[in-house]
């Protein structure tokens, strides 16, 4: 192509690149059938029926508290969820919902000792199950390993557990350079806000890498549509969905401050909810840790003191190239680490 | 357009120069915001901004109550009452449930003996 056809094309192709970026909140995501099970405040318990289930042991599927869990079922043909249905597998999903000034008092003991176990209550009551597998990312994988152990009930009801890109120390990380110092008072902060908004930690987020997040993307987008090669299905759920930020109750963002970027108390055993401590050695499941080389949000420094620190007998470590999302989600996720999941799980989901 | 001895167009060198300019930029930026100083000023200033937003939030506030109109430190309120009751039918709920359960499970034992 010549200047001049170049020159020509522009118009048509900002045209292109302004639709692709304003009508990205319109992309559909969730190509899968649910149904909601139970409800709780703004907590819902989704599930995704196979129709060809394989295995008695359902999966429940835990996401974190700073973004929304259509990440597990993005798009069609490149859903998780839809991958886990046609490997047959029974799919609940847990949605914390969008909290509000409402839900300020809302801390990391009323998602690990009661959301969570009341979750698992109903889709083991919904599948008939006495045991299901889950499976927690990021700040989910977190509330997951706390709930092993913390809860003696866990070891009865959890056969399987699987942690993708989870922190459990984080005092190396960036957010902790931000966050971490004491002089910082998390718990004003919190007291003022009630609930830190969903834009204001999608944009701390995306300042671990200014550039990339606030230029590179678009400027790699812009190139695409002038080559003719931008797919807007790949481009517009991902977009969608990293806009989508929920709230985070004050409280529970303070607990997090404090427990994973200053204390570090989760990993060293001292951390305690409700009065009782959480102790990680007390996970005796069979245990998958999936950890992402170019993880910036939950460096993998961060996530590998778990492997120390549990005592299954049964433990498999997955550390593969990507990003903290990217490895799971990405577009290469389907081929590269999907099928490792589901045999992983396969072998532990039988009756 | 002609090659130069490289192989390469003088547009792809600009472009190859310009990207690696990007790249040098995006690693500089992210040892910056890496800094505890950075850190210190993003603390300072959320610090700030949180007081801000509860200034105006009570302010608002204030004027649509003066206005006898509910404002949204009242709508909070009345969702929170919401929310407990919600926690109480919720544990009452799963009470009723077990005690269903436990019936069930008496109820078929008691048909297992009357069998025998």
């Amino acid at each position: 192509m010549n200047v001049l056809e170049r020159v020509s094309r522009a118009p048509v192709n900002a045209l292109e690149l302004a639709n692709i970026l304003l009508t990205t909140s319109d992309a559909s995501t969730g190509p899968s059938a649910r149904e909601v099970i139970w409800t709780h405040r703004k907590v819902t318990l989704y599930r995704y029926r196979s129709s060809r289930r394989s295995y008695p042991v359902p999966l429940l599927l835990v996401f974190a508290l700073i973004n929304r869990p259509d990440i597990f079922d993005l798009r069609p043909g490149g859903s998780f969820v839809e991958f886990l249905l046609e490997e047959g597998f029974d799919v609940f999903l847990v949605d914390w919902g969008y909290p509000d000034e409402e839900d300020a008092d809302t801390g990391l003991d009323d998602y690990v000792c009661d959301e969570l176990p009341w979750a698992i209550r109903e889709t083991l009551r919904a599948s008939g199950a006495d045991e299901l597998t889950l499976v927690g990312w990021c700040i989910g994988a977190t509330l997951c390993a706390m709930y092993c152990g913390l809860q003696d009930r866990a070891a009865s009801t959890v056969r399987n557990l699987a942690l993708l890109t989870m922190p459990i120390d984080g005092r190396g990380s960036t957010y902790a350079r931000w966050v971490g110092d004491p002089a910082f008072d998390s718990d004003r902060v919190a007291a003022e806000w009630r609930v830190l908004p969903g834009p204001v930690v999608d944009f701390a987020n995306k300042l671990l890498k200014p550039v990339t997040n606030f230029w590179t993307t678009y400027r790699r987008l812009g190139e695409q549509v002038v080559e003719g090669t931008a797919r807007r299905e790949l481009y517009q759920p991902m977009a969608k969905w990293v806009a989508d930020n929920p709230n985070f109750p004050g409280r529970a963002w303070a607990q997090w401050i404090q427990l994973m970027y200053r204390d570090g108390s989760l990993a060293s055993g001292l951390y305690t909810l409700r009065g009782a401590r959480v102790d990680l050695r007390r996970i005796d499941q069979n245990l998958l840790v999936i950890t992402a080389s170019a993880d910036h949000i939950a460096p993998r420094a961060g996530t590998l003191p778990i492997l120390e620190l549990v005592s299954s007998e049964d433990v498999t470590h997955f550390d593969r190239p990507g990003g903290h999302i990217g490895l799971i989600a990405g577009s290469a996720a389907k081929r590269q680490i999907w099928p490792d999941i589901a045999s992983w799980l396969a072998e532990r989901s039988g009756a | 357009m002609t090659e130069n001895g490289t192989g390469t167009t003088p547009e792809e060198q600009v472009r190859a120069l310009y990207e690696q300019s990007e790249v040098e930029t995006a690693r500089a930026m992210e040892e910056l915001v890496g800094k505890a100083s950075f850190g210190s000023l993003m603390a300072a200033g959320a610090e700030n901004v949180a007081a801000m937003v509860r200034i105006g939030s009570d302010v608002a506030d204030l004027v649509l109550r003066n206005l006898r109109l509910a404002g949204r430190a009242d709508i909070t309120r009345l969702a929170r009452q919401l929310n407990r009751t919600e926690d109480k039918l919720e544990r009452i709920l799963q009470e009723v449930e077990a005690l269903r359960d436990e019936l069930r499970r008496a109820e078929a034992s008691a048909a297992a003996e009357t069998e025998r």
